[in-house]
């Protein structure tokens, strides 16, 4: 009987921990989205969805909703594509790997928020420093205006992101490959396996449980970043660049719609929420298989 | 990285709770904007004097970026955590009013003490009759050129017109540098526009009480900033410009003319102490009509503050005349004080004479509940029109829908 209390009682410290920093900011949430709230939060009375309703009937939060989707799914593939070989080398004995790990973990140590502000002057149209460079190498002949528009925007933002999340995928996967014990290789390769082989059979099916844990930790992480699109355009210009977390602060802090806002954040951790359980449940199901 | 997030939750809680604390009897808390870098030493100044002389009152500062300054009032007046005095804008001031969270200052105010302002920096900050605010900071708009590239393409004065304004562009660019500095992002987008607008009779709001986006000087106003985009006399990549990045390329002397507010020439005595400039009325419509953007931010008491008398003292000392002069002269603003105005400083000073003389024709931000949210619409409207994703007629008419069911809520 005992037994079988105990790991309850184990797990209820971490439970109530959880129900407060979790638990009670969500039902905050649920509280304001569904009434009418002023813009200092005292809320005015009960609503329903109506918050919700008007949230799906705004072109421009269907349009953050559909981007924040492309954002991750491209900012998330990018890092892992990237991630794997630069592991893959930097797992390699080579002369002078400690100092290109550094490298490769540097941006990590920069606050997300001061890289942005960075790439923002780099690529400002008429004295940043990627226009002054292409033009030196002449690659261009005229400035090209990287924030104006987001053709160009978008995508460069999408490179920034893949270049901050690198690092950290690089340290999961380098844990997951130093995990891989040597024989197997040495095995394969005296069967007379190719690298390209040894990579398909060996590498990544040993390496997949690291690969599920990036793209989880990832997507959660990825879908909430906010400093990399707000510092260099605000969701500008006309919104084309917003994804759900800059359209959430522009209409809570800005406009002072907290109701609205707050639907937002509901959604947002539905998706999230949804995304996760059913990730897990498919990685588990292919491990146990 | 989630680890370190939980850190800095955990962080921000406790700090919340350290605020929550209550207040010693006699101390006043004040949260300021930094306008600039001289605006925390400043205050610090405050301090030490006020303190010296008040002996029994402590004075405690929490300096925010203007950025997030709404943010950070919006968040510790809903956990009730505000200070006892805050900088605000003075468009915001009207939600402030309707939540109840600003109290009335007249019954501290003396006639002496109201006759210490120009009235038209004090008018913004009356609602209902009541006084909500102080306006701690006033500035307006006007039009900076460069001496320098006028003369080299052969302009003898500024323009008076836009029509002349588009034709001294056109003579800039033929000598290889940029006509006319046109803000297309962040905060005041939707200001930039207002200029050409006001100057076609148009006003942000119609006399029934509508947006005036849909009238005919509206779509006259924004054709002519996109032929003038169209046809190269302004910056290129308009819509990646802030007011910053408009103002250090005219630093940099390579726009001819940009609207601005007076801090512009303290930041080129400090940056760019060579260039050559002038300071210009805004360029005047067919009809002779023309605006400038009048701003005040005004300095709030709370409702809720504990230790409301001392934080009166307090700006009592604010708004005398040489804390008034050593703060607007360190940042660059416009007088407020009537003393203060007939300073040598600003008497002597044809820069802010420029601004003075417009004052007339200044235009304050309409007080409406919702007006953020209706510059929000007009900037995004005219970031189309801009970048040419949306014909001048079909923005201005969505925009102008969109503003009307605003205002209509209400």
């Amino acid at each position: 009987m005992q037994s079988r209390i105990l790991p309850y009682l184990l797990t209820l410290p971490s439970l109530l921990l959880a129900a407060v920093v979790i638990f009670w900011p969500v039902w905050d949430l649920v509280q304001i989205s569904t009434h009418d709230v002023s813009r200092f939060g005292q809320l005015r009375g009960f609503t329903g969805f109506a918050n919700f309703t008007e949230l799906f009937a705004d072109p421009d939060f269907v349009a953050a909703l559909w981007r924040t989707g492309l954002w991750t799914v491209l900012v998330v593939g990018g890092a892992l594509l990237l991630s794997i070989p630069v592991a893959m080398i930097l797992n390699m004995d080579f002369y002078g790997r400690g100092l290109a790990r550094v490298i490769i973990m540097l941006p990590w140590a920069v606050s997300l928020t001061m890289t942005a502000v960075v790439w923002r002057w780099a690529l400002n149209g008429e004295s940043g420093m990627l226009n002054s460079a292409l033009m030196k190498l002449g690659l261009i002949s005229q400035n090209i205006q990287w924030l104006a528009s987001a053709e160009t925007a978008f995508p460069m933002q999408v490179l920034i992101g893949i270049l901050v999340t690198v690092p950290f995928t690089t340290t999961i996967f380098l844990g997951g490959l130093s995990s891989i014990p040597d024989d197997l290789y040495e095995a394969a390769a005296l069967e007379g396996a190719t690298p390209m082989q040894q990579f398909r059979e060996i590498t990544f099916p040993l390496l997949k449980p690291f690969i599920n844990i990036a793209i989880v930790l990832n997507t959660i992480y990825v879908f909430n970043s906010f400093p990399i699109i707000w510092v260099m355009t605000q969701g500008g210009p006309a919104n084309s660049t917003d994804i759900l977390v800059t359209h959430l602060y522009k209409l809570a802090f800005r406009i002072g719609k907290l109701g609205e806002a707050s639907a937002v954040s509901l959604v947002m951790f539905a998706i999230l929420l949804v995304f996760t359980m059913i990730y897990v449940r498919l990685a588990m199901r292919e491990q146990r298989a | 990285m989630s680890l370190a997030k939980w850190t800095v939750g955990l962080l921000a809680g406790m700090s919340m709770l350290a605020f929550a604390a209550p207040a010693d009897a006699g101390e006043v808390r004040v949260t300021v904007a930094e306008y600039s870098a001289k605006t925390g030493p400043y205050f610090e100044e405050v301090k030490k004097e006020f303190e010296a002389a008040n002996p029994g009152i402590t004075i405690k500062y929490e300096v925010v970026p203007w950025d997030v300054l709404l943010q950070k009032l919006t968040t510790d007046i809903t956990a009730g955590t505000n200070a006892d005095l805050s900088i605000i804008g003075t468009r915001w001031l009207i939600d402030f009013v309707q939540q109840d969270v600003a109290e009335p200052l007249d019954s501290y105010i003396k006639p002496e003490f109201k006759d210490r302002f120009i009235d038209t920096f004090l008018q913004p900050s009356i609602m209902d009759g009541k006084t909500y605010g102080l306006p701690i900071a006033a500035s307006a708009r006007a039009m900076y050129y460069n001496k320098e590239l006028f003369e080299k393409a052969g302009i003898a004065k500024p323009p008076a017109t836009w029509t002349e304004l588009q034709e001294d562009a056109r003579k800039i660019k033929a000598i290889g540098a940029f006509g006319f500095g046109l803000q297309g992002k962040e905060i005041e987008t939707d200001v930039y526009y207002y200029y050409a607008m006001w100057s076609q009779g148009t006003e942000i709001l119609n006399k029934d009480g509508t947006s005036g986006l849909s009238t005919p000087g509206a779509l006259e106003a924004a054709k002519l900033y996109k032929s003038m985009i169209d046809e190269g006399l302004t910056e290129p990549g308009v819509t990646s410009n802030n007011r910053e990045d408009v103002q250090n390329l005219f630093k940099q002397g390579k726009v001819g003319m940009m609207i601005t507010a007076p801090f512009l020439s303290n930041q080129i005595k400090e940056e760019a102490p060579n260039l050559k400039y002038g300071v210009a009325a805004i360029p005047a419509g067919p009809t002779g009509a023309r605006g400038t953007y009048g701003v005040t931010d005004s300095i709030i008491m709370f409702k809720n503050s504990k230790n409301k008398d001392e934080a009166w003292k307090l700006l009592d000392f604010l708004f005398t005349k040489e804390q008034r002069a050593k703060f607007t002269q360190g940042e660059g603003f416009l007088p407020v004080n009537k003393e203060e105005a007939k300073m040598d400083y600003y008497v002597n000073n044809a820069d802010l004479a420029a601004f003075t003389a417009l004052l007339p024709d200044a235009r304050f931000a309409p007080v409406i509940p919702g007006w953020e949210e209706i510059a929000q619409i007009t900037s995004d409207a005219m970031q189309k029109i801009y970048l040419g994703s949306a014909k001048p007629e079909d923005a201005l008419k969505d925009a102008a829908a969109k503003a009307d069911a605003v205002l209509k809520k209400k």
